[in-house]
């Protein structure tokens, strides 16, 4: 059902990403203004990113409470998932590939780091109850480090940010995107929401039936 | 056990007492990590040669020297009791607390003797002398105690898989870098001479990553321990 909503959607979000008129403000933009139109993809990317991990958190715990192997595999699904959507960006506008001062993007690519732990510690398992135990332990470890990334290194460092931060929320707390560009881009972080859970539930599926054959044979 | 009436911290402390036997027996653990930062010091020295980077490159070396040092040996406390399968009789006699805070404290050993070799060679080599000793002393030991804490566990998960050393710093580098970040500042800051207030919220930071990580997996523990 999921799926014929998202087509239409997408599509829509697509085209308007293209009409509409560039979300950023051309006074205070640093280059080409129509490169900012990317806002309507990769910010609901980097979402999706996030929220797999915790997705993947919850279904561990799930899994540690219960040993039912269904959690594992969602956790896995999960986990999957959260690398496939999170990507690095480096905008041309920059003039540079790569800035360690960027605090979102060290954030994104330690959350790559950690996805990369995770599948080569369930590849290097070979036993499924230890793999699937310790997979989730590692899990939960890894989100409470992460955690402390997120919320307290940016204290530490009030290092510049080169993304723009009064894009959707300008100094006074008020919104400051126009009304339609508002709707298009909550529509887009709606969509690959959307899109991630129905991505989710094929890959769950799909590994419900190898789990099937493998027990059959 | 009902037979044996043995306290919690009796418990502890012969785990404890059985890693140091054991480990001074081979001294397998103790040698790797104190050769580890030997040669790695000795790399950074030979690399810089006479040029002197400034405060913030010397306190990143100085953490890099440790955390790669400690990669290289922390992960035995388990690995050693896989190849020898003696961890079925470690787990008849202690519960599993116990087993892991035991371990927690000799790899905090491990790392304090590496420490007590490792900095007067740094000063004296790299001729850099932390001018606020006190901040120094405890960044450091905050430092450490996050170490040993949150690495033990991932040695716990490490020596039932089949890549051991190679898996044991992939897995752990993502959970220690809040710890590297705080750590590396306050260092910074007893490098340059700042007060307590100057590494403020570093050392807040770093002293709540270590009560929460040791928490962890304390918690966690018993699912990695039983299996």
């Amino acid at each position: 059902m999921l799926k014929l909503l998202i087509f239409p959607a997408m599509a829509l979000v697509i085209v308007m990403a293209f009409v509409l008129p560039s979300p950023m403000n051309p006074q205070i933009s640093l280059g080409p203004v129509d490169a900012y139109r990317i806002f309507y993809f990769h910010v609901p990317a980097a979402w999706v990113a996030a929220l797999s991990f915790v997705v993947g958190m919850f279904q561990s715990i799930s899994y540690l409470r219960t040993k039912d192997a269904d959690y594992d595999r969602k956790a896995l699904a999960a986990n999957r998932l959260g690398i496939v959507f999170a990507t690095i960006f480096a905008k041309m506008t920059w003039g540079e590939f790569w800035n360690w001062s960027e605090i979102r993007e060290v954030s994104l690519f330690i959350l790559l780091l950690i996805y990369g732990g995770y599948f080569a510690l369930r590849s290097a398992l070979n036993d499924d109850d230890v793999r699937a135990s310790f997979s989730a332990v590692m899990t939960i470890i890894f989100t409470v480090s992460a955690l402390f990334l997120i919320f307290v290194l940016p204290r530490i460092y009030p290092a510049f940010s080169q993304h723009p931060s009064d894009t959707i929320v300008d100094n006074q707390g008020k919104m400051s995107l126009s009304p339609m560009v508002a709707i298009v881009f909550g529509l887009s972080m709606v969509t690959y929401t959307a899109l991630y859970f129905w991505l989710y539930d094929i890959t769950i599926r799909v590994d419900r039936y190898i789990y099937k054959l493998k027990s059959e044979r | 056990m009902p037979t044996v009436s043995v306290s919690w911290a009796g418990k502890i402390t012969t785990v404890f007492r059985k890693e140091m036997l054991s480990e001074f027996r081979t001294r397998y653990a103790f040698n790797a990590i104190i050769m580890f930062s030997l040669v790695t010091l000795t790399v950074v020295s030979f690399s810089l040669g006479i040029n002197r980077p400034g405060p913030e490159v010397m306190a990143a070396l100085f953490w890099i020297i440790l955390f790669f040092a400690a990669a290289s040996g922390l992960a035995q406390v388990f690995v050693k009791e896989e190849e020898s399968h003696t961890a079925g009789f470690l787990r008849l006699y202690a519960p599993a607390t116990a087993v892991l805070i035991g371990k927690i404290i000799f790899n905090l050993f491990l790392l304090i003797c590496m420490t007590v070799l490792l900095v007067p060679l740094y000063i004296i080599l790299l001729d850099t002398i932390p001018q606020n000793f006190i901040l120094f002393t405890i960044g450091l030991l905050l430092g450490i105690i996050g170490l040993a804490g949150s690495t033990t566990i991932i040695a716990a998960i490490v020596s039932r898989a089949s890549i051991k050393g190679a898996l044991f710093a992939v897995l752990s580098f993502p959970v220690l870098l809040p710890l590297l970040v705080a750590a590396i500042e306050i260092t910074l800051v007893s490098f340059t001479g700042g007060d307590f207030a100057a590494a403020g919220s570093a050392l807040q930071l770093l002293l709540a990553y270590d009560v929460v990580m040791l928490t962890l997996s304390i918690m966690l523990f018993d699912f990695v321990w039983q299996l």
